[in-house]
């Protein structure tokens, strides 16, 4: 993985020294919270319901081991010992002291981490595959333009101030793990002529108030106009883009406005003008960050471990764990193991500090020092040997770590709604917990099969309900909890927004409701179909049915 | 980039572009003008930052202010999209901008200023002379503070000190203090010290929390080889020297890029033009108090309530300069600042 040389640890003492300044600036009150406010979002700080809120970026989800034990050490250190990871593949910390930030930026800093731009109207964290490196689809490993695109756009001049902010991920293979259609701008890498890698991009997607597809800008830009391809769009967004009405400030809005034919006029207007030779990434440069990236000194094994096999056979806990969260990977005799942090009635996201240290431990023996965190606010080890997943499993599982439910329906993604958020209306951990204890049962979640649910405490879809399979809003009628429902939506190569079904729910009605229509997907179901592809099928309206039977 | 005064308050128009112009009608008003005013509406309104931008980019050449609701904190956001200059607003503190402007240096991609993006300062592999030479270019005349915080930025866990714990080190070990006090601090114990200087290194030690402190010694074998009965700095003070300084020196500090001293400017004629960066025999050496004067030094002794060396009439030994003692051979040695001793070896390089 990428590993700083001195310019990076430059620019991040560099920003630290600057941020020092600015807390006390704002401590003796030269800089008002107004003036503080767009500096400190900068640096991935928020204020919160109770406290103020750190979030410290995983540039595209990878991390080592150092690095998510400290993690760890700043939960247990700074914060009430454990931490909270997000949809952006970043981690939160609920409680630092706002005089605690420039020690625990300092810490991170040792590590090679930051919490620049976690937060504010600039250029966010890049998030990309989960399995980046791992899986047999991709074309390349998108992980290299994600780090490119991470220091371009890191402490950006001209797009640090932008009308709102700016979401962009990488993917390298047809299937998007990665909710490309969902970001402001999504790239997919191509081959382009002459076999070169080319990116497809899209644009305008997100999901919030008013929630839209990306669509597709451009089929094939070469790699080596990329940053000046981005630089256009966010030309365009930033002279374009609206900024008298906080809720329509996202790109989304000027491309649904403009049109997407007219906002690619724009685009290439922009794109002409620039000086693409200053912003060619030099070849060597590339193959220096590539070289970070190269894969791991993977052994030749057979296709087949016994000991995994024997494993199989002997313990129906890891057979199902392995069943249900272990990932094909490229290399013979190896596997991605996903790391689910959604025990039954837990919080979706959060983590110990211990488990940061086991997690650490297990990634440093077993996946060559690497681990992810994926959108899906689970962990991966990515390169684990099938013949040690039986000692894997039997450490998460004395941690509880190891929950078999990845992409079942409990696997929920979830915001941190009201119990800390200043913007929700509504719970969404509570409505998760009684949703996971309901349906805890994990032969009926794998007689359901692959089904996403989502959770958001308020319409700025932090959990991303509009792409969930099931989408569950939490909305605030004349002071109480309510919750909407939606299904048929999808974040992946073949994204769409879910339907409402009709009039929000009380908090307890949501788990029972849900069940229901799980309950008859099961009952209408043909043969091989998974729950999206019955809705895509039958449209809403069974499920709607279900829903309000009993009410 | 400048920093222009505030304007007198008056009604009457400025002829500033606000910030929200289309673009095409800056980009008509640029030409044949040889000043353009952006007026930022709001600082969070980054317009602005875009319109420089493209007019530098096709070729505006004329002079380029920003003016309106600017924070300090977007002065190098400001430069770097081809402002020339600020127009600050009534009460606003200059300093805080030029701290801004200073504060960051690495920039990581191209826009319309001369900063070189880290890309190609990567693949134009600079050679030490010439990091030298940019460095003490912009840091000059900074403080001593602002000096050694660079250096470590710059030669991250490759730096040291050295130090002979003389009469003036407390100065220079505190300042190191204050920025990193893990940082290796080189103590060449010639054998030759007073007791008194050992015991005040201990105690500038503990007092200033310094946790990295490595002794260097000269190589036992060698020295029983050349100088069994322990005089030769009678007979020979250059060997004397070479055997007690320059090899065991040029040992331990090897696993070093940079090496921090403690000389000033104001020591010795010589000094007049002393860098705050250079490079000797092969390595960097910061000269972080190289800006500081007799009365300086003698303030932070004060300020921070600094032990004095016990042997040191402070006065005397930190104010004259003169040539070393004959004994103690002469500038051969790395790192070694000249100063008048107050035992057979002079209190060398602070």
């Amino acid at each position: 993985m990428y590993r700083y040389d001195e310019f990076d640890h430059a620019l991040v003492s560099e920003r630290i020294a600057e941020f020092t300044d600015q807390v006390r600036r704002r401590v003796d009150g030269r800089l008002t919270e107004d003036q503080f406010k767009p500096l400190r979002l900068m640096n991935g700080v928020y204020l919160q319901l109770h406290a103020y809120m750190l979030r410290v970026a995983v540039p595209y989800g990878t991390m080592n081991s150092a690095q998510l034990k400290k993690l760890g050490h700043i939960a247990r250190v700074y914060d009430k010992g454990y931490g909270h990871f997000t949809t952006r593949t970043n981690i939160q910390y609920n409680w630092p002291a706002l005089s605690d930030l420039p020690a625990i930026l300092t810490e991170l800093a040792e590590v090679e981490m930051h919490a620049i731009q976690t937060s504010g109207n600039c250029i966010r964290n890049v998030t990309t595959d989960v399995f980046a490196g791992a899986t047999d689809e991709e074309i390349e490993d998108p992980r290299p333009w994600c780090e490119i695109i991470r220091q371009w756009s890191t402490i950006h001049p001209e797009f640090s101030f932008l009308p709102r902010k700016f979401k962009i991920a990488v993917i390298a293979s047809e299937t998007d793990r990665a909710a490309i259609r969902t970001h402001d701008v999504g790239l997919q890498i191509v081959r382009g002529e002459n076999g070169e890698t080319a990116f497809r991009v899209f644009v305008g997607g997100g999901q919030g108030r008013l929630p839209h597809i990306a669509q597709e800008i451009a089929p094939a830009v070469p790699g080596r106009e990329l940053l000046a391809y981005l630089t256009a769009i966010l030309r365009a967004y930033n002279l374009l883009g609206r900024r008298d009405n906080i809720h329509k400030a996202r790109i989304k809005i000027l491309v649904a406005a403009l049109g997407i034919d007219a906002f690619r006029e724009e685009v290439e207007r922009q794109f002409e003008t620039l000086r693409h030779e200053d912003l060619r990434i030099p070849d060597d440069e590339l193959a220096r960050i590539q070289a970070y990236f190269a894969p791991p000194p993977f052994e030749t094994l057979p296709k087949h471990s016994g000991p995994f096999d024997r494993a199989l056979l002997a313990d129906p806990d890891f057979a199902r764990w392995s069943r249900n969260n272990v990932r094909r990977h490229r290399a013979p005799g190896y596997a991605s193991a996903i790391i689910s942090l959604k025990p039954v009635g837990g919080v979706p996201g959060d983590m110990t500090a211990d488990q940061m240290d086991v997690v650490a431990k297990l990634a440093r023996r077993f996946s060559f020092d690497e681990v992810r965190a994926a959108y899906e606010q689970n962990l991966v080890l990515p390169h684990v040997k099938l013949d040690d997943l039986p000692e894997v499993w039997r450490t998460l599982h004395a941690h509880g770590l190891a929950t078999a439910n990845a992409d079942l329906v409990t696997d929920v993604i979830a915001c941190p709604g009201l119990d800390y958020c200043s913007l929700a209306n509504a719970r969404s951990i509570p409505v998760a917990q009684a949703l996971s204890k309901r349906l805890a049962d994990l032969d009926f979640q794998e007689k359901l099969g692959p089904i996403r649910v989502n959770m958001s405490g308020c319409i700025n879809a932090c959990g991303h309900h509009h792409v969930g399979h099931i989408g569950v809003l939490g909305v605030d009628r004349k002071g109480e909890e309510f919750y909407q429902i939606t299904v048929g939506g999808s974040p992946d190569e073949q994204a769409a927004l879910g339907e409402i079904v009709g009039k929000s729910l009380p908090a307890e009605d949501v788990a029972p409701a849900i069940e229901r229509a799980l309950n008859r997907y099961l009952a209408i179901r043909h043969e091989g179909e998974r729950f999206i592809d019955t809705v895509r099928r039958t449209g809403a309206e069974p499920f709607r049915e279900a829903i309000y039977e009993a009410a | 980039m400048r920093l222009l005064d505030p304007l007198p308050e008056t009604d009457e128009p400025d002829g500033a572009i606000p910030g929200d112009t289309p673009l095409a009608e800056v980009e008509a008003a640029a030409v044949g003008a040889n000043r353009l005013t952006i007026r930022f509406g709001a600082f969070r309104d980054g317009r602005g930052f875009s319109l420089a931008s493209i007019l530098r980019e096709r070729g505006y050449g004329g002079e380029l202010i920003a003016a309106g609701d600017l924070l300090p904190d977007q002065a190098r956001h400001l430069k770097r999209s081809g402002f020339d200059a600020v127009r600050l607003n009534a009460g606003a503190d200059p300093a805080e901008w030029r701290a801004m402007l200073a504060v960051i240096d690495t920039v990581y991609q191209p826009a319309s200023d001369v900063a070189v993006p880290v890309w190609h300062r990567r693949a134009a592999v600079e050679t030490l002379e010439q990091k030298a030479a940019r460095l003490d270019a912009r840091y000059r005349d900074a403080d001593p503070e602002t000096v050694l915080a660079a250096a470590h930025r710059e030669f991250p866990g490759r730096i040291a000190q050295l130090s002979s714990f003389g009469a003036e080190a407390a100065v220079s070990l505190h300042l190191l203090a204050q920025v990193d006090p893990a940082t290796p601090v080189l103590f060449l114990d010639t054998g030759q010290h007073f007791l008194q200087t050992l015991s005040y290194r201990d105690k500038l030690t503990a007092r200033l929390g310094l946790t990295n402190v490595k002794i260097v010694l000269p190589d036992a074998a060698e020295r029983a080889g050349e100088d069994p009965k322990n005089d030769m700095w009678r007979s020979d003070p250059d060997a004397c020297c070479d055997l007690r300084k320059v090899r065991p020196l040029g040992r331990a500090a090897a696993a070093y890029d940079a090496l921090i001293t403690g000389r000033k400017r104001y020591q010795a004629t010589t000094r007049e033009r002393l860098a705050v960066f250079e490079v000797l025999d092969g390595q960097v050496r910061v000269n972080p108090l190289a800006n500081l004067d007799a009365d300086e030094v003698e303030a932070r002794f004060d300020d921070h309530d600094l032990p004095a060396h016990p042997l040191a009439d402070q006065a005397t030994l930190r104010s004259v300069a003169g040539p070393a003692p004959a004994r103690c051979g002469r500038a051969r040695m790395p790192a070694r600042a000249a100063g008048p001793a107050p035992t057979r070896w002079s209190a060398a390089f602070t």
